[in-house]
């Protein structure tokens, strides 16, 4: 896979490591996007702003200076999106390189983010899959306690495409249907959810007590694009597994409730949540309670939302 | 003199099948809101005096003006409260 995000950096082991983790994510925008890297020690510009908190990253936006700084709490490591420009402009300290992975994880994924949206790609905490019978797309939205990479797993157990388990990207798809891209990573499954899905192996991702699959690995396949005609907001029960159909007001309520970034930079705010409506309108939408059900009968869920 | 009063400039609103959701990107919160909240914070896009909102819910949704009149005053004080609105002229 390519991405065809641009990256310029200065040191050049660095830019094949960031270079091979772009690749991986599978990301391809349209235009002309640009990472651009440079290492030195980096510290936070002086900034009234109001700071957005995520965690290990500390984002400023908006007036009166306009445009994006991102600060990562973990080592030192600074970014600045100017309005408008489609570059990241980078600074990483030789301590945040030594943690790579960690910040291309965290730090450099939030820059993404950013980035991506100089492009018209909107962040949702999001799953994606789509069932390989009917060919119909999911989007499930939530927090990170919400069950969507235990979804994600389970239903790439039973065949279906996984785009991505958290990292989903509204767009603007043909003929006015929202697509949601995903960026490729593996599904991140505490003990818990694997235990229940009754699965072996994995990678073991001791900084976030997890255990990593790629669809692949569970019988599915990746789906880079997926059209949602189905919207989930899950949360995990004691009961059975349910479901509840939502209104269109109370689905775009919570997409945006799980689109964190759209209140940040006014200028690019309201294509965000043009897009959280329109696939409001487009696809139906169920506040779903996961219950342990679920694994004795995997296609419930399914069947409960047909 | 009249008050008139406007939608913030930080507000954004999205419309689904005539109810809607408004975020404010200055206090970074989101409201649902009714097909009659949509109504008047779409026309709030200008400024507006209570006298302008009451004649147009009372036309459209069929009230009295007396509803209108105590349903406008309600919805203008509760945005009023949460900064959704800003009284016209105000710095």
């Amino acid at each position: 896979m390519t991405c065809t995000i641009g990256l310029t950096c200065d040191d050049a082991r660095l830019f094949r490591a960031l270079a091979r983790w772009l690749d991986h994510t599978g990301l391809e925008p349209p235009g002309e996007l640009t990472l651009d890297v440079h290492v030195a020690d980096a510290a936070p510009h002086p900034d009234a702003r109001p700071p957005f908190r995520q965690p290990s990253v500390v984002v400023r936006s908006g007036p009166p200076e306009g445009g994006v700084r991102l600060w990562w709490e973990v080592a030192p490591a600074f970014a600045e999106l100017a309005p408008g420009a489609a570059v990241a402009r980078v600074t990483l300290s030789p301590s945040a390189i030594q943690q790579l992975d960690l910040c291309t994880g965290s730090f450099l994924m939030t820059v993404l983010i950013f980035l991506l949206r100089r492009a018209g790609w909107h962040h949702v905490h999001a799953a994606t899959a789509v069932d390989p019978a009917a060919g119909r797309g999911w989007l499930v939205a939530g927090d990170a306690a919400a069950g969507k990479s235990t979804t994600a797993a389970l239903l790439a157990t039973r065949g279906w495409g996984v785009g991505t388990d958290d990292l989903a990207f509204l767009t603007a798809g043909a003929e006015g249907r929202v697509t949601v891209a995903a960026c490729r990573a593996p599904i991140a499954l505490r003990a818990g959810g694997r235990r229940l899905l009754h699965l072996i192996g994995g990678t073991r991702r001791a900084e976030r007590d997890k255990f990593t699959f790629w669809p692949e690995d569970l019988g599915g396949v990746w789906a880079p694009r997926v059209a949602p005609d189905v919207i989930l907001f899950p949360s995990i029960g004691d009961g059975r597994t349910s479901a509840a159909a939502l209104g269109r007001r109370e689905a775009l309520a919570e997409l945006v409730r799980w689109s964190a970034w759209v209140v940040l930079e006014p200028e690019l705010a309201q294509a965000h949540l043009d897009l959280l409506g329109a696939l409001a309108r487009q696809a139906r939408a169920f506040r779903v309670i996961l219950g342990r059900d679920l694994f004795d009968h995997p296609d419930r869920l399914a069947e409960l939302v047909a | 003199m009249i008050t008139r009063y406007r939608r913030h400039p930080e507000l954004r609103l999205a419309a689904v099948e005539g109810e809607g959701v408004v975020l404010h990107l200055g206090t970074r919160r989101y409201f649902s809101v009714n097909d009659s909240g949509l109504t008047l914070l779409e026309l709030l896009a200008a400024p507006h005096s209570l006298g302008d909102l009451v004649a147009v819910l009372a036309e459209r949704y069929e009230v009295t003006a007396d509803d209108a009149r105590e349903s406008v005053r309600a919805f203008v004080d509760g945005c009023l409260a949460a900064r959704l609105l800003e009284i016209d002229g105000d710095a």
